[in-house]
């Protein structure tokens, strides 16, 4: 079956609930009206108020909520407009739920979702991808699909985890992306990159929408004779080391595409990674690709200025691809 | 709004296994509104007072002849020092297993303060001294199934839920049979499978949408329990305490909150931490019954707990009780409260909880003899000192203990609905795939 990326989110969402009654969602205007972007459209008919809750415009009490009825062994997502609003509930996440397990053994299983990144003009408020302050914080899984097969496989996986899981869905890819996504139930498991293209003469390690810029600055370089490899992170906490040894030892040269700000950004991770994993391996230097260190601006020249794009990649590959 | 009363009293309580006085059902009706009233321009609310004094005290900065600025306190400091409010509910058997618990409470706060002394306390201690009727008499009123959060002045709430006062001692030693195993310290830990507790945080106010969403999920389950926390005169002042009460009242769930107007956060008076006469009128904003209770009397906090409890029992949703007392030491064992004038501690001391919950079962009521006293105190101390002894022999953890258990990996946890699995409705609707209008296309 050929569905968006939402349409697989929605999809994912759908089915567990249908196959577990112990699984509900809870957000702001989930219920009638489906979801600022769609995502729960027609839920409340099939599932009915009691497990599609409308929330009031509170998220510290949505991700409280949620995390209180997990601990009943019930499985909440939680819906967060945008992910921009994540901030308003930090303390809920990162001093209650991502603590709870390892201080006093309490399993989390919840699942807070919502759309994140640029590329629709969405201003400074609308725009962002705070994956990172959550990646620095253990005890929680984060997870930032590219397509719609990975994005249903993940978040059905997320919901089936016992563990607090933050899943970013990409807001530009919603509509713009199709895919196959098979009939039968799957999941992708959680934490375990995935080669979407392969090659020999440079890797570019990314996830979520950056993996189709790299896609396409691949088809470019190509013509060019320079062979890359992309591998998708999917997950951006708990990282797969291994994936990315890998492919540095295949390479050797290696380029990291993310769409956030530079400084502190998941680059520097990854980069130490390879420094720990694969130094010896290395042929060239490391190579990041990122957002401004600035908020994301909302005119759409500045936007553009601001965010990863094609040419930067091209460009890049071909400067690495010649050391 | 009164808290309804009930048609028929219900049997006499015992801690754990009270029968419920409702069937169960599932009021999961989330768009409950008070009645109109009759008067369109004049509204009229009752916030229910159970007190038998109000204290007339105010704390205000004033700077003094030597340069400094101190706190003043000004009202009637001699004002005689009120009964104890005999129970609509409690027996003679409860009222003294409540003052049992009391007693546990604050000598266990005594054998830590000692524990401190002797340099074996990693960190602080906090007290709840002057607070052991609000922490005891609260969680009495708890059914088994019920759930509840402390802070960090409920010690005797644990106690009373059947934690051993050693759980305590070694939280504040971090012991490695503490209940987190040395990786938090003192009432922050919980249990989700006996004892229905949820661990705190140091944050304020994050408790109260937790536990509203533990009444959710139970009511997703098909029960409706009492779910009950606790938040100072301080802590009210978060955010989070106002997006935990609303959703509470909008889904109306069970949630029993105890606003501990105990005068000081930290250093601060509570003159300086809110505007309003008393936190109980919060819950007009709300739409929520508030009730006042002299925190000091074990006899109207339970009161007012229980027919909370019974409230969220019937599905009716969240009750706010202020329960009005002084913290009778400073925040931690490090801070000697010197800020705190000395005739209102002076004041509050001669309402002791427990010396007048002493005097009521002994001279007043005669429900024990002094001999039945000096028996039951001596035991207290007893199992303190029990309690102690093996707490303080418990090893310190290995250094390696600190890695591990930061996901719940594969066979840590089995995960399953607590109070059953939920009966779900399907409606016919099927899988849409839509293009709809939409945010940010």
């Amino acid at each position: 079956m050929q569905l968006t990326y939402l349409e697989a989110i929605r999809q994912g969402i759908w089915e567990e609930m249908d196959r577990d009654p112990s699984v509900f969602c809870l957000g702001e205007d989930i219920g009638i009206y489906g979801g600022a972007f769609k995502v729960t459209d027609g839920f409340i008919d099939r599932f009915g108020p009691e497990r599609v809750i409308d929330t009031p415009i509170a998220e510290s009490a949505i991700v409280g909520a949620a995390f209180g009825a997990s601990l009943t062994g019930m499985r909440p997502v939680a819906e967060f407009q945008f992910m921009d609003f994540i901030p308003c509930a930090m303390n809920q996440i990162s001093n209650m739920v991502a603590k709870t397990h390892y201080l006093w053994g309490a399993p989390a299983p919840l699942v807070l979702r919502g759309p994140s990144g640029g590329y629709v003009h969405g201003g400074p408020f609308h725009s962002q991808n705070p994956e990172m302050w959550f990646v620095h914080n253990p005890g929680l899984k984060v997870i930032c699909p590219a397509t719609p097969y990975d994005a249903k496989g993940l978040i059905k996986a997320a919901i089936r985890d016992n563990n607090p899981c933050i899943f970013f869905e990409h807001k530009y890819l919603y509509r713009r992306i199709k895919g196959e996504v098979p009939a039968e139930d799957y999941v992708v498991p959680i934490g375990k990159a995935n080669i979407v293209r392969e090659g020999r003469d440079l890797s570019i390690i990314t996830y979520a929408a950056m993996v189709h810029s790299a896609l396409e600055a691949a088809d470019i370089l190509a013509k060019e004779n320079i062979d890359i490899e992309i591998l998708d992170l999917r997950t951006v906490s708990p990282l797969d080391r291994e994936a990315i040894a890998a492919t540095v030892k295949k390479t050797n040269k290696v380029i990291i595409l993310h769409e956030h700000s530079r400084t502190g950004g998941l680059a520097g991770e990854i980069a130490a990674i390879i420094n720990e994993e694969a130094f010896d391996y290395l042929d060239g230097p490391i190579v990041r690709i990122a957002g401004l260190d600035s908020a994301i601006p909302f005119s759409p020249p500045q936007e553009h200025h601001y965010l990863p794009k094609v040419e930067d990649v091209v460009r890049e590959a071909r400067r690495l691809n010649a050391y | 709004m009164a808290i309804k009363k009930k048609k028929s009293v219900s049997k006499s309580s015992s801690n754990g296994n009270r029968p419920r006085t409702t069937t169960t059902h599932v009021a999961a009706d989330a768009f409950v509104r008070p009645p109109k009233g009759n008067s369109a321009n004049l509204r009229t609310y009752s916030i229910p007072d159970t007190r038998l004094e109000h204290p007339n005290l105010s704390v205000r900065q004033s700077m003094e002849k030597d340069g400094h600025v101190r706190y003043e306190v000004t009202g009637n400091l001699d004002a005689p020092v009120p009964p104890i409010r005999d129970s609509k509910y409690l027996g003679r058997q409860q009222c003294i297993e409540i003052y049992r618990f009391m007693l546990l409470n604050r000598k266990m706060e005594v054998a830590l303060e000692n524990l401190y002394k002797q340099g074996k306390v990693v960190g602080g201690v906090y007290f709840g001294l002057g607070q052991e009727a609000c922490s005891c008499a609260s969680a009495y009123a708890l059914d088994k199934d019920d759930w509840f959060a402390p802070m960090i002045r409920n010690q005797g709430s644990l106690l009373v839920r059947g934690f051993a006062a050693r759980d305590t001692m070694m939280q504040y030693m971090a012991k490695a049979d503490s209940p987190t195993r040395g990786r938090d310290g003192t009432s922050h830990f919980g249990d989700i499978e006996k004892r229905n507790m949820v661990s705190p945080i140091s944050m304020l106010g994050d408790l109260i949408p937790v536990l509203s969403g533990v009444a959710l999920g139970a009511r997703l389950q098909s029960r409706n329990i009492a779910v009950m926390t606790y938040i100072g005169d301080g802590g009210q002042s978060t955010g989070v305490t106002y997006e935990g009460i609303n959703f509470a009242a909008v889904q109306n769930l069970g949630l029993v909150l105890f606003i501990e107007s105990n005068l000081w956060a930290y250093s601060t008076p509570s003159e300086m931490q809110y505007r309003c006469q008393d936190l109980a009128e919060r819950a007009i904003g709300y739409g929520i019954p508030g009730v006042i209770v002299d925190g000091t009397d074990a006899c109207q906090v339970y009161d007012a707990a229980r027919e909370a409890v019974e409230r969220a029992h019937a599905g009716e949703g969240p009750t706010l009780i202020e329960a009005k007392m002084m913290r009778m030491k400073g925040h931690a064992i490090h801070d000697a409260a010197a800020y705190v004038p000395k005739p209102m501690f002076d004041f509050w001391k001669k309402r002791d909880p427990i010396a007048r919950f002493e005097n009521y079962l002994v001279k007043e009521k005669k429900w024990l003899t002094a001999k039945e006293n000096a028996e039951l105190i001596a035991d207290v101390e007893r199992v303190i000192e029990e309690e102690r002894e093996i707490a303080v022999n418990s090893p310190m953890p290995t250094p390696e203990s600190a890695e591990g258990g930061v996901y719940c990996e594969d066979g840590c946890h089995e995960i399953k609905p607590k109070y059953g699995m939920p009966k779900v409705k399907k409606g016919t609707a099927s899988f849409k795939q839509t293009e709809a209008a939409v945010h940010l296309k």
